[in-house]
């Protein structure tokens, strides 16, 4: 049974947060307002992560997705098609045919979540530190972590070298 | 939970209010001087009730909403512009004991939090349905996204000499001496990105009064207007403050001069920086947009970096590597 404690409370309150945040990210009919609730979710996201212990992440979380991306994306909307609203499509059959591919999927993915057991043990999140994560990113994952900011330039040159050629 | 896990946060909140008023009264007496002039004198004595007079002007003001606007956006455009601007105080060590959340990545919280700000000057200059707010809101953004980058590459150093994150070890670890001195590039880099950062002269391109009007808040009045006018200047009490932290030993005493009591040591850096941004926006004009991109991108960035690099080199000299 779930004991209703401040840990409980604030991870009911976060998570309503992040939902409610994507729900109206869906619903919403001008772009601008859809990145505002998705910036709200992503809000939400980071302070589930500061009540499992990982403030590292949390931070990292708010400054890049709410702080970069959310910006980015009001940015190129703003300059670009800001007076934008989607419409509905006025097909009802549509609606009814992704609620069934929908609501199977989720009974798929709660049938799966709920039949594997967790394998291994809890790690101890209270001892957490920021330069214990560093340690193990630096010294034991150092290969896959250098393979990854070689394949994150080898992206970035690519989309410059993408762009630039459109132009010319 | 004690009684001044609630009560603290209202006192420092009414201490910034406090800080608010004097600092533009403060900022418009020396702007004042430098030019010539007295500065405001007119209400109470030596002109100290000039900004309360102005605040209660504010708060009089017919609110205005422009007819186009997009109604709620422009609404909580102001709230969101300034709950993180409050919110970043919460990290910052005033002295060993009065620091209000202790928290291990308290640095990049700061920063991190701080950026959410920018979102509040976007939706406020989308809002509104202006061209000269979006501008200024366009620009804002811009300014933000490419001096925050050079402003996280600067603390590296000082986060590699101290050790840690957390910004009471950042203190502590500067009791002999003050990152200023082995940090001297990074310094200078820091700086220039804050003044960026809180859209100070030079760097003032969001409200640019001669070409933009007054930039994101052009459309609004009254109290919504003080509210962005406050956050800005909360920011500078913020970004003073971590200077502070960062780069001048926080409340550590200079030459040992331990009968001044911690709280007094912070204070003082603390208002010489604030007095340093007032003393560059009377002196320096305002830069160009695209020197303003080629000194954040061309410059401060490879400055920074370089920074870093020399850092970790001299971190491994024998001698002044416990200096780095």
């Amino acid at each position: 049974m779930i004991s209703m404690n401040g840990e409980f409370i604030a991870f009911f309150l976060l998570s309503v947060m992040a939902i409610a945040g994507a729900v109206f990210m869906i619903n919403f009919t001008r772009v601008v307002h859809m990145i505002l609730a998705l910036a709200f979710t992503f809000l939400g996201i980071a302070g589930i992560f500061v009540t499992l212990n990982a403030e590292f992440l949390a931070v990292v979380q708010v400054l890049i997705y709410t702080g970069a991306v959310s910006i980015l994306m009001l940015f190129g909307i703003m300059l670009t098609r800001h007076r934008d609203e989607t419409r509905d499509g006025g097909r009802p059959w549509h609606a009814f045919l992704c609620f069934l591919g929908v609501g199977g999927f989720f009974a798929l993915l709660m049938r799966i979540i709920y039949g594997s057991p967790f394998n291994g043990e809890t790690a101890k999140t209270e001892t957490f530190s920021v330069s214990g994560l560093g340690e193990s990113v630096f010294k034991q994952y150092v290969i896959p972590f250098e393979v990854t900011s070689i394949l994150l330039l080898v992206a970035l040159v690519g989309a410059i070298i993408l762009a630039k050629k459109e132009r010319s | 939970m004690s009684a001044m896990t609630f009560l603290g946060p209202v006192v420092l909140l009414l201490l910034v209010l406090g800080f608010v008023t004097i600092a533009i009264l403060f900022e418009r007496k020396v702007l004042g001087w430098m030019q010539g002039r007295v500065g405001p004198v007119q209400v109470g004595p030596w002109g100290l009730l000039q900004t309360v007079a102005d605040v209660l002007k504010l708060l009089l003001k017919e609110d205005i909403i422009p007819g186009k606007a997009d109604r709620i956006l422009f609404k909580i455009a102001p709230v969101i512009a300034f709950v993180p601007a409050f919110a970043v105080l919460a990290v910052i060590p005033y002295t060993d004991r009065i620091v209000f959340a202790d928290i291990g990545v308290g640095l990049l919280y700061f920063i991190a939090i701080s950026s959410i700000t920018t979102i509040g000057i976007l939706v406020g200059g989308w809002s509104s349905n202006n061209k000269y707010a979006l501008l200024g809101a366009m620009r804002s953004a811009a300014q933000m996204i490419s001096y925050e980058i050079p402003l996280v590459m600067s603390v590296v150093g000082v986060i590699m000499a101290a050790g840690s994150l957390n910004l009471t070890e950042i203190v502590k670890a500067q009791e002999s001496l003050w990152f200023i001195l082995p940090q001297l590039i990074g310094f200078v880099v820091f700086f220039v990105a804050s003044l960026a950062e809180l859209n100070r002269t030079p760097f003032d391109l969001p409200e640019a009064e001669s070409e933009l009007v007054a930039g994101y808040h052009v459309e609004y009045t009254g109290f919504r207007f003080a509210f962005f006018m406050l956050a800005e200047y909360v920011y500078v009490f913020a970004m003073a403050g971590l200077t502070t932290v960062l780069y001048l030993g926080g409340w550590n005493p200079l030459f040992g001069w331990t009968f001044l009591p911690p709280i007094v040591w912070f204070a003082a850096k603390f208002l010489l920086i604030v007095f340093i941004l007032f003393w560059i926006r009377a002196t320096l004009p305002r830069i160009r947009l695209d020197q303003l991109m080629q000194l954040g991108w061309k410059v401060l960035l490879p400055l920074a970096l370089v920074n870093i690099f020399l850092s970790a080199l001299f971190k491994e000299v024998s001698g002044i590597g416990n200096f780095f």
